[in-house]
């Protein structure tokens, strides 16, 4: 029962994908719209009654495997079409199709008018299709195919208003830099079929430990590249601020619920490896460790509404990295929880903004917007909140458990300890600098503009939109409380069969690590109220600073200068020394040959009827002269 | 069998030839160019009616007479074409046509 909910799940989006294209413009794009929506609405549904159906069986009885057909046969490797369903995939499925569910009727609202809706719809259905396929493989190349096709469907969405070029640009940069990902990831998996002769998890894991701790190495590394692409983790994050050219529902649904997190779920899915493989565990700590910190200060310089947020959800996925590199797998999913409701929250909250003021999303236009849009304000500074770890929000109790983990894991952990709260205050600042600067203030000229003078002119959204947001804020509240460290943890005992976690803060830590965190990002929201809220004083002039936060560190030149110049000149270079003289020219040789030796044997065709007939008589002697002659 | 030995009759045949072929080669009058044709189509059939003499079967003789018939529509065909040249003033001078040259 629980694994045909979960084929229902997996197909639901794909039948709606295929319905929409299928139809095309014998539905009105707003039943194209209801389509998509009904469709991962049902996928949700599947994972309920997956979830209901596990919640019932004994822990050793919740892992369920199905294969439909054998996919891939060869004399020693056989992959089939086979879906697992255990805890982690099951949270996932929920996580993915119900917050994607609401973010595509929200898209409703967003997109109402775009010209080409139903090409929208489809593709959301596809991507969250694509996304289920991802968590819900039941073996290594399912999971990869699951993973490409996110990218492409990211691709597709990201570049949705393809006459933008920025867009365009911004589709290409992802899908190129996930491409990495992908490769590495599937070097990875030949190692695997090599040594252990299979794709499925129970088969590898079980076998992996068989293997060379220099190739275990490689695999966890080739993994660790995948994962680092496409939850956008450094060095290969830049494409996930670009991504903001997209629809905002877009990068609600690819940067909070779905596909950033796949990393972090392949980490969780694959522990067993990257447990034999504990340098590359850590070094997946250390780089979502370097990653909150870098991303968190960028996000302070940024004006971009929505990139501020993009910038944020590195950060915050940074944690969730330190939390599974460090071995607490639930926390490290409990946080990826909790991060898809209040992120995506605060995405469509932001959409609501940019909607209301007509695609504008430079934060120094904003200010104000409180008196317009009071309940926008509200849902924001709920997710802001969520987002920074104030209590009793939901982020508080997922962030803090990876913290008070990062400060059970002895020295390396510590120093991923202080890594976190100089996070939590870079989160609190860059938040909340967002929140005072758009919802504060007087009205700022556009604000005034877009209302004439008067507030609640155009009201808030339209429902399609406002129901989800109220939903995620809601969810953005209590989704913390299905986890208090050591009062009750049904989400660490429900993974727990899963991923055991290799590291169990005491109770000391665990206050420590909440009281701390919780501190310091109280003062950076009283930084953030000083320079923005209250305005009581100028911004410090650290223009060099400024100016290296504001290019991101440089990392987009330097990518530019190691890998895009070298290349435009290398093929350049190609075509003037082999492609132009060699290859060009060889055929422009062969062409004009040809034509010198047809007007040379034209010569030879006078026009004169005797030419031809002595031509004839003579080849006829000749072959007389050689039949006597051979006779 | 009477009368002179076959090498003979194939010798004629072979001199009709070649003064037919020599004909054709170096005459310009397209109409003594055709009747250099009929000399040579006539030095074939004196061979085959030869052969067919000497080995005293039909073949060589229906041969010939096919001959005679395609010796015939290409006459026509061609002293049509020559009455029309001259009809339209045209030099009757095979080298003067010589849109083939290449």
């Amino acid at each position: 029962m629980a694994i045909q909910a979960a084929w229902i799940c997996l197909f639901a989006p794909l039948a709606g994908a295929f319905a929409i294209t299928v139809m095309g413009e014998s539905i009105t794009r707003r039943t194209a719209a209801w389509l998509s929506t009904v469709s991962v609405f049902v996928a949700f549904a599947g994972a309920v009654v997956a979830f209901v159906e596990l919640l019932g069986k004994s822990a050793e009885e919740r892992e369920q495997l199905s294969t439909a057909w054998t996919w891939l046969s060869t004399t020693n490797l056989e992959i089939g079409m086979t879906l697992l369903v255990d805890p982690l995939s099951v949270t996932m499925m929920l996580i993915v199709s119900g917050v994607g569910g609401l973010i595509v009727l929200y898209s409703i609202g967003y997109m109402d008018g775009d010209p080409e809706e139903r090409r929208y719809f489809a593709y959301m259905s596809f991507f969250v299709f694509a996304m289920l396929l991802l968590v819900q493989a039941g073996n290594f190349l399912l999971l990869l195919a699951g993973w490409g096709l996110v990218g492409l469907a990211s691709y597709l969405l990201i570049g949705f208003w393809h006459e933008r070029k920025e867009a365009v640009d911004a589709a290409k940069k992802a899908f190129i830099m996930n491409a990495f990902g992908d490769a590495t990831m599937a070097l990875a998996f030949f190692v695997l079929i090599w040594q252990t002769g299979s794709l499925e998890f129970g088969d590898v894991f079980a076998r992996a430990e068989g293997m060379s701790s220099t190739l275990l190495n490689l695999v966890a590394l080739g993994l660790l590249g995948g994962a680092v692409a496409k939850s956008a983790q450094i060095p290969l994050h830049t494409w996930l601020p670009d991504a903001m050219e997209g629809p905002t529902p877009v990068s609600a649904l690819i940067h909070a619920a779905t596909m950033v997190t796949a990393g972090v779920y392949l980490i969780v899915r694959a522990h067993p490896l990257f447990e034999l493989a504990p340098t590359i565990q850590d070094l997946a700590a250390g780089l979502g460790a370097i990653t909150l910190v870098v991303a968190g200060l960028i996000a302070l310089v940024q004006t971009d509404i929505k990139r501020v947020i993009a910038y944020s959800t590195m950060s915050q996925i940074g944690y969730m990295f330190v939390g599974v590199g460090l071995g607490a797998y639930a926390n490290g999913m409990f946080h990826l929880m909790t991060h898809a409701f209040f992120k995506a929250l605060l995405f469509m909250a932001a959409g609501l903004v940019i909607h209301h003021l007509a695609g504008e999303q430079d934060i120094r236009q904003m200010g104000g917007l409180r008196r317009v849009m009071p309940k926008t304000a509200i849902a924001f500074l709920v997710g802001s909140l969520a987002l920074v770890g104030i209590p009793p929000l939901s982020g508080f109790f997922s962030k803090d458990s990876i913290l008070a983990s990062a400060l059970a894991s002895g020295g390396y952990g510590q120093l991923l300890f202080a890594a976190g709260a100089a996070g939590a205050l870079l989160t609190g600042l860059y938040t909340f600098r967002l929140f005072f600067t758009v919802f504060l203030g007087q009205p700022s000229q556009l604000v005034l503009d877009r209302d004439h003078g008067e507030p609640h002119h155009r009201g808030e959204g339209p429902w399609t939109m406002t129901v989800p947001v109220a939903v995620l804020t809601v969810l953005a509240v209590v989704g913390g409380w299905l986890q208090i460290p050591d009062v009750w943890h049904p989400f660490g005992d429900w993974l727990h069969d899963v991923a055991e976690p290799l590291v169990e803060p005491s109770v000391a830590q665990d206050l420590l690590a909440s009281a701390l965190a919780v501190g310091v990002a109280l003062i950076g929201i009283g930084i953030a109220w000083v320079f923005y809220g209250a305005r009581r004083r100028d911004l410090p002039r650290a223009a060099a600073l400024r100016d290296i936060l504001e290019h991101k560190l440089y990392v987009d030149e330097l990518y530019d200068a190691v890998f895009y110049r070298p290349a435009v000149w290398m093929a350049g270079m190609w075509r003037r020394t082999i492609e132009e003289p060699l290859i060009g020219g060889s055929i422009a040789g062969v062409s004009l040959g040809a034509r010198r030796a047809g007007s040379a044997l034209g010569e030879t065709q006078t026009g004169y009827l005797r030419s031809y007939a002595l031509a004839i008589a003579g080849a006829a002697a000749v072959l007389v002269v050689v039949f006597l002659a051979v006779q | 069998m009477d009368g002179p030995d076959l090498a003979w009759y194939l010798i004629v045949s072979a001199i009709l030839f070649s003064i037919g072929t020599l004909g054709v080669l170096v005459r310009r009058s397209p109409l003594i160019v055709l009747l250099s044709l009929e000399i040579m189509l006539n030095a074939a059939n004196l061979a085959l009616i030869s052969f067919a003499r000497l080995h005293g079967g039909h073949d060589g003789q229906i041969f010939a007479l096919t001959v005679m018939a395609v010796a015939a529509s290409e006459v026509v065909v061609g002293l049509g074409l020559i009455v029309a040249m001259s009809r339209r003033r045209l030099t009757l001078d095979v080298d003067s046509f010589r849109l083939l040259r290449g």
